[in-house]
């Protein structure tokens, strides 16, 4: 077995530099040096940094008389919480419930030590018995599986044991190390070794962790630490640390310690490393190099180069998220310069439907949703436009994508220096324009801070950190996350610093108060309307032009009392006096940053944008550059995208480290990200796959077919079968197109988008609701084929006399339209009346008119009547001679049908001229340039030929080619 | 029906593909050759419907009330007796109470998942979730093992469904209506019904063209699920649209006037008479969910206006109706929400709530073998968890699958020819048979 082994260590420094160390440790040997010292017990030691104490397991080993002879205290937030974690005992089904097990409760999988201390040493539980240790009920119960229902933990002679047992003898202090109440902070947890290669199944490695303390001691904790496997396909980890190999691929396993949570990359190559070595040096972009690599390591050999014509419809598709048109396909293929797909990528990252998607894609990010923006603007039906036309505005003018979320994050209603009449003015002239493109000169997204469903400081916070650091924090709003780093405690700072924004029907700022009323008065609006009724008048005297009043969107911090010092009695007798002294900001904190102190700035969120702007954030640069490469790619490089978390490895993060500091370096700018990952040859691989590279779906060695968004989905419907002055105008969005659709929810009952509505919650479009990039979906279903198939929508956009292509064909070659499919059912009945009707049943009404005529020509004044009988004798003769000219035709074609492929065999005969062979050629072409972005292969062009040569009319065969192209798979699939 | 948000705002756990990389993976026509060799054993249950109860229901103050526990965990609600002699329900299901000897009450039932995604996940498939690995449900795994005739969905979600297809890929995930059907009202679901003047024959001639066609990706077909499904989606809705079938199977206005009475009005309800009948058409699995179960707050006035009318009316005329076509026999009933609820009513805002609480939950069974008007299990004096020894999802789902014909210990394969145990750790609970 090869073993890759560092440490994560990178401050060397720490390792000649002697620190004092308070402890009380009787004796213990260095690991790594081979000095043993002697210690003198309770005094100040000193103790080499690079020679960690010996853990917990050694220290309290038992001797042969079951007995730990050790004087050393435990450490209740180093030793005691932690094996505690380890053992289970806070688990969500134990004692980690939010209702306890047995009346004791623990904060979920640790990290509140203040209450997990108070409630061990609960003086009327016994849990913790400080006078009489021995009767402990956490010494008693989990050796006894009867006593216990959560089974036995551990055993009385066990190590475990001896560390609460010393504790509890020792006073079952918090923690003697640390004076005050704040918890010890972990400085690093160090695992070895951080990246493992397996070359067998069933092979094991050990891990080993040392924490590191902020008073710079050392201490082994791998038998304190929670070990998890991302694919225990893969890789298993045991309880003790040892990894054990399964299938090949790679994962990571997790090593979680106090605050700490580190992966440790595993891998088991599928082929030979080493073979892409010349690959990689001659590499032409650095993302090249890095997939490269990772896949050496891995003994996968990256797929070739998509053609060129899968590369145009990809990226058209994936840039823009429009199919290119016939003629677009065409120039493309038959343009031979060298470097043909880097222009083309300039020349979409330049189209309007690069502007639309990406504004599409951030407002699914952000949450653009048209229902929960109702209770703001008492015009709400345009909010969802104002947000949609304000990144759009953005999005096109290629504005820094720091500088766009910078609007967003600090947004206020009105601009600097604008007085509330100004704003309400603004806002009446911008709802006045249906499109909202006036919005887009606003500097702020007040709408972001304005919806319904994120309308607490916890919502908020929660929102943010999904849109902005793809973080989701949620966890840690009731307990520690459990693959990250964040407390209860960490949420609960974060979270101060959204608690005085205000976004609502009635939000006013103070001073605004009376302009408001002034203004009310002024339309001559009563007092007493409130709510709904007043929005209705409202809305109806905008549409006089007058200027309403609009509620404003604003920040106002307010105190808080302050809880703590007093007692209770107190503050009562002086609550008046003192209520004032005693308030004062509540403690803010950035993620994993320092803290904010309130009573010095006015709006929280700008050390907040601060925060997301600095060079060392770990998630904002990140988190973009993860989704972008996520959509292009099917997974991101962390997936799912949207969950960075510090167990949920990149699956290369040298590549996500050079794409975030690239962004960066070029100023946040979207183009550069996108040029960069579009022009590498790892984003124009094929999809075709070879032996080593068919089952990867993490590392990038071959294109992933994957289903198309809903948005592009449907336009590309519309697209390929509109005629061509139609298509050309979707493809320049001068006609609304889905990924041009403002808003989104979940609520599609009022069809106020038209057709498109069902296609798209068909096809899964974001629904903006819940923090999660799964709002989405990109799943295949069967209502989704039967939609394309069968779908009224679809049928009718096929055969619209005015907008399809197939009219267009029919009028271009002069064929006879297909009769609209929309016939009522009498038509039909007629149809079977004549269907069972014989060329006998014609001959017999012939005779019967002439004979009727013959009568009725020696009478005088039945002209109409004459006439009348003249036209039944001249259809029916026209049927009897339709039917013969049938039967001859049907009698040949079927014995020429005997070869044929099935769907020949029961089609009618053909009643029009055939069309020539290069015609058929051409259209059959253009069918498949629209639709699959390619040229038919001769077998493709001689099916769809015979198709069309045997329909019954020429445009039939044209309609059914075109609707099989359509439900292959191909089209639906990006490729 | 709308989509109820959990409080942790979590609607599904995210699909986190296997990242093994092992060759020698099972293809499509080894599974299909394993399902048809299949074993449908005589006199089992050969259809199945599972409600879910999504948001997690409280036990208590439904089918495990506990009259006697101290104020604060008893709840708002009184008891009735039901036709069983000794066992008493909550007095706001009383059609349920009277049709008691139609189906079992599982107490006591018992798991450690308390996060809606998770608990959801489990008590859908019946295995503990694995990060690595999607289990399929119940539904997607009988539609494997029996496949029903081509014109007609084997498995229908009304109006969307937890269970997923897992590792048995796409083509055995659930037409989802997405909406309800309305008392009265002709209920189809778009595209299923041939388009307004297209032939059938039409169609016959172009599905035959696009066989003909569609062969770009043929050199990965049977590695890739995404194209095997959409194979299968291709051919199922050609024979659905070819055929009334489906469409008729669908609209519960076509039911007769005096059964469809038995169903209230609720979209619930009307969602149970769909599935009555789409049972009685041939559908394989219907799977009906209904939310607004997470009653972290203001739980009694939710649960007796709201939610228990609905689940005393729909499941108990769910179970009439199947009895009355004589089909309660062959279709096997489960009903669950992902977890119970804490006994303790908390008190966080004025009307209080209770919190998730899976270490004890109850269940509903019935149909096939299964021998109704029986409690099995229990749970402790506060229904805070078994008071013997706990029945767990697992348990369940194996007794559910074993009604169904189905060895619950059968191993299945995975695309990367990982073998893998239905039930994980389940067995097959006696009592409701014996």
């Amino acid at each position: 077995m090869s073993k890759i082994g560092y440490l994560s260590t990178v401050n060397t420094k720490m390792h000649t530099i002697l620190r004092m160390v308070k402890t009380s440790v009787f004796a213990f040997a260095f690991k790594q040096s081979s000095m043993a010292i002697a210690l003198v017990i309770g005094s100040w030691i000193p103790v080499f940094a690079d020679a960690p104490i010996a853990s917990l397991e050694t220290r309290f080993k038992p001797n042969s008389q079951g007995v730990a002879e050790t004087t050393e205290v435990p450490d209740f937030q180093r030793h005691v919480s932690p094996l505690l974690g380890r053992m289970g005992c806070n688990g969500r089904a134990c004692h980690g419930s939010f209702q306890g097990q047995g009346g004791f409760t623990l904060s979920l999988f640790g990290y509140d030590f203040d209450a997990d201390h108070k409630a061990l040493l609960d003086s009327d539980a016994g849990r913790v018995d400080t006078k009489d240790p021995l009767v402990s009920l956490i010494l008693t119960k989990p050796v006894d599986a009867d006593m216990h229902e959560g089974g036995q933990r551990f055993k009385k002679d066990g190590w475990e044991y001896w560390v609460l047992r010393k504790w509890i003898e020792a006073g079952a202090p918090k923690s003697p190390q640390a004076k005050d109440a704040e918890n010890q902070k972990l400085v690093r947890l160090d695992v070895t070794p951080l990246e493992i290669q397996f070359d067998a199944r069933d092979k094991t490695q050990t891990l080993n962790a040392i924490a590191i303390w902020e008073d710079g001691t050392k201490e082994d904790v791998t038998s304190l630490c929670r070990f998890s496997s991302n694919d225990t396909s893969i890789a298993n980890i045991n309880e003790k640390g040892l990894v054990t190999s399964g299938e090949v691929g790679d994962t990571h396993v997790v090593v979680s310690y106090d605050s700490a949570v580190v992966p440790v990359s595993v891998l088991r190559p599928v082929g030979v490393p080493g073979q892409l070595r010349q690959q990689i040096a001659n590499s032409k972009t650095e993302i090249d190099r890095l997939v490269l690599k990772k896949l050496d390591k891995l003994g996968i050999l990256p797929s070739g180069n998509a053609t060129d014509a899968e590369f145009f419809r990809r990226v058209s598709l994936d840039v823009a998220g429009t199919l290119p048109t016939s003629d677009q396909v065409r120039q493309f293929l038959d343009d031979t310069s060298p470097d043909k797909r880097s222009k083309m990528i300039d020349k979409l990252l330049a189209s309007p439907g690069y502007a639309a998607w990406w504004t599409t894609f951030l407002c699914d990010m952000t949450g653009n949703n048209d229902d929960q923006l109702r209770n703001f603007s008492p015009l709400a039906q345009n909010s969802s436009q104002h947000w949609y036309q304000w990144i759009y505005a953005r999005v096109a003018a290629n504005v820094p994508y720091d500088k766009i979320v910078e609007g967003i994050v600090t947004a206020v209603s009105r601009e600097p220096d604008e007085s509330y009449a100004e704003y309400c003015e603004k806002m009446t002239e911008i709802n006045s324009d249906k499109t909202g493109k006036s919005y887009a000169d606003r500097s702020g997204l007040m709408y972001y801070w304005a919806r319904t469903n994120q309308r607490t400081a916890e919502e908020r916070a929660i929102s943010f950190a999904y849109s902005f650091c793809g973080v989701r924090i949620q966890c840690a709003q009731c307990h520690k996350h459990p693959f990250d780093q964040w407390s209860k405690q960490d949420f609960d700072q974060f979270e101060r610093l959204f608690d005085g924004v205000t976004a609502n029907q009635n939000s006013y700022m103070p001073e605004s108060k009376e302009d408001v009323e002034k203004m009310l008065t002024d339309l001559g609006l009563a007092k007493s309307l409130k709510g709904n009724d007043l929005r209705k008048k409202l809305e109806e005297v905008v549409r006089d032009g007058k200027t309403i009043p609009f509620p404003e969107m604003y920040v106002r911090l307010s105190k808080i009392p302050d809880s703590k010092g007093k007692d209770k009695k107190d503050k009562e007798k002086n609550a008046k006096k003192q209520a004032a002294a005693q308030k004062k900001y509540p403690v803010a904190r950035l993620l994993g940053a320092e803290y904010v102190d309130l009573s010095t700035v006015s709006d929280p969120r700008a050390p907040l944008m601060e925060w997301l702007r600095r060079k060392d954030n770990p998630y904002f640069a990140k988190a973009i550059v993860n989704r972008v490469w996520a959509h292009y790619f099917q997974v991101g490089i962390v997936s799912p995208a949207d969950d960075l978390n510090l167990a949920n490895a990149p699956s290369n993060a040298e590549l996500l480290d050079y794409l975030a500091n690239g962004f960066i370096e070029h100023g946040y700018d979207l183009k550069w990200l996108h040029r960069t990952i579009l022009n590498t040859e790892t984003y124009q691989r094929s999809w075709t796959t070879n032996e080593t590279n068919q089952l990867d779906r993490r590392n990038f060695s071959h294109a992933l077919l994957r289903r198309l968004p809903a948005e592009t989905a449907y336009d590309a419907l519309r697209i390929a079968l509109s005629n061509d002055k139609e298509a050309q105008s979707l493809c320049a969005l001068e006609s609304d197109r889905a990924m041009t659709m403002p808003g989104a929810s979940a609520q599609n009952k009022n069809g106020k988008y038209g057709a498109s509505n069902y296609a798209l919650t068909v096809f899964g479009r974001s629904i903006r609701e819940s923090n999660c990039d799964c709002d989405k979906s990109s799943d295949p279903s069967l209502l989704q084929t039967v939609f394309i198939r069968n779908d009224s929508d679809v049928l009718k956009a096929m055969n619209d006399p005015k907008f399809s292509w197939l009219a267009q064909v029919a009028k271009e070659h002069n064929l006879t339209p297909i009769r609209t499919n929309a016939e009522p059912s009498v038509p039909k009945r007629m149809e079977k009346a004549q269907a069972v009707r014989t060329s006998e049943d014609y001959d017999r009404d012939i005779r019967k008119y002439r004979k009727q005529l013959q009568i009725l020509e020696s009478k005088e004044g039945s002209e109409k009547a004459i006439r009348d009988v003249k036209s039944r004798l001249a259809l029916s003769e026209k049927r009897l001679q339709e039917l013969t000219l049938a039967k001859d035709k049907s009698s040949k074609s079927e014995s020429q049908s005997e070869s044929e492929p099935v769907y020949l065999s029961n089609v009618s005969p053909k009643s029009e001229g055939r069309l020539s062979d290069e015609v058929s050629a051409k259209i059959i072409e253009e069918i498949y340039l629209r639709t699959l972005s390619r040229k038919p292969t001769s077998v493709e062009m001689e099916t769809s030929q015979k198709a069309i040569a045997v329909a019954e009319t020429p445009l039939n065969g044209i309609s059914d080619v075109l609707w099989a192209v359509i439900n292959t798979k191909e089209f639906i699939l990006n490729h | 029906m709308s989509i109820h948000n959990y409080c942790d705002g979590m609607k599904r756990r995210d699909f986190i593909r296997v990242g093994s990389l092992a060759t020698g993976s099972l293809t499509l026509a080894n599974y299909l050759r394993m399902a048809d060799a299949g074993q449908v054993k005589d006199g089992y249950a050969t259809s199945g419907i599972f409600i879910d109860l999504s948001g997690g229901p409280s036990h208590i103050d439904t089918f495990d009330p506990k009259p006697d526990a101290p104020e604060g965990i008893r709840g708002d609600f009184k008891t009735i007796p039901t036709c069983v002699p000794g066992i008493q329900i909550s007095e706001h299901l009383p059609k349920m109470a009277k049709n008691l000897d139609k189906y079992v009450i599982l107490r006591g039932v018992s798991h450690t998942l308390a996060a809606h995604n998770l608990g959801s996940e489990y008590v859908n498939t019946g295995s503990r979730p694995l990060a690595s690995l999607e289990y399929p449900g119940y539904g997607a795994v009988l539609c494997k093992e029996r496949p029903v005739a081509s014109d007609i969905p084997a498995f229908v979600a009304i109006p969307n469904s937890g269970q997923r297809s897992g590792f048995l890929g796409i083509q055995y995930a659930p037409l989802n209506t997405g909406a309800s059907p309305q008392a009265g009202k002709p209920f189809n679901v778009r595209g299923i019904s041939l388009g307004a003047g297209v032939t059938v024959e039409q169609l016959d001639r172009r599905q035959n063209l696009l066989k003909d066609l569609d062969h770009t990706f043929a050199s990965m077909e049977n590695r890739d699920q995404l194209l095997t499904g959409l194979d299968r989606f291709s051919d199922k809705a050609y024979s659905m649209l070819t055929s009334e079938r489906a469409r008729y199977a669908f609209d519960v206005s076509k039911e007769d006037a005096k059964f469809a009475a038995q169903f209230g009005t609720d979209s619930f309800e009307q969602s149970c008479l769909l599935a009555v009948r789409l049972i009685e058409s041939g559908v394989r699995f219907v799977s009906l969910r209904v939310g607004g179960w997470d009653n972290h707050t203001d739980i009694f006035n939710n649960l007796s206006t709201k939610l228990l009318p609905k689940l005393d009316g729909g499941v108990s005329a769910l179970l009439t109706g199947l009895e009355q076509k004589g089909l309660l026999g062959s279709t096997s009933v489960m009903v669950t929400g992902e977890f119970g609820r804490t006994p303790k009513v908390n008190t966080r805002a004025t009307l209080g709530g209770r919190d998730h609480y899976p270490r004890c939950m109850f269940m509903l069974m019935a149909g096939g073998k299964i021998r109704g008007g029986q409690v099995i299990g229990q749970s402790d004096e506060t229904a805070s968890g078994p008071a013997n020894e706990a029945i767990t999802p697992s348990d369940a789902a194996a007794s559910f699958y074993h009604n169904l014909g189905i060895d619950p210990k059968q191993e299945f394969q995975t695309e990367t020819g990982r073998p893998i145990m239905l039930v994980r750790d389940g067995n097959v609970i006696p009592q409701l048979f014996a």
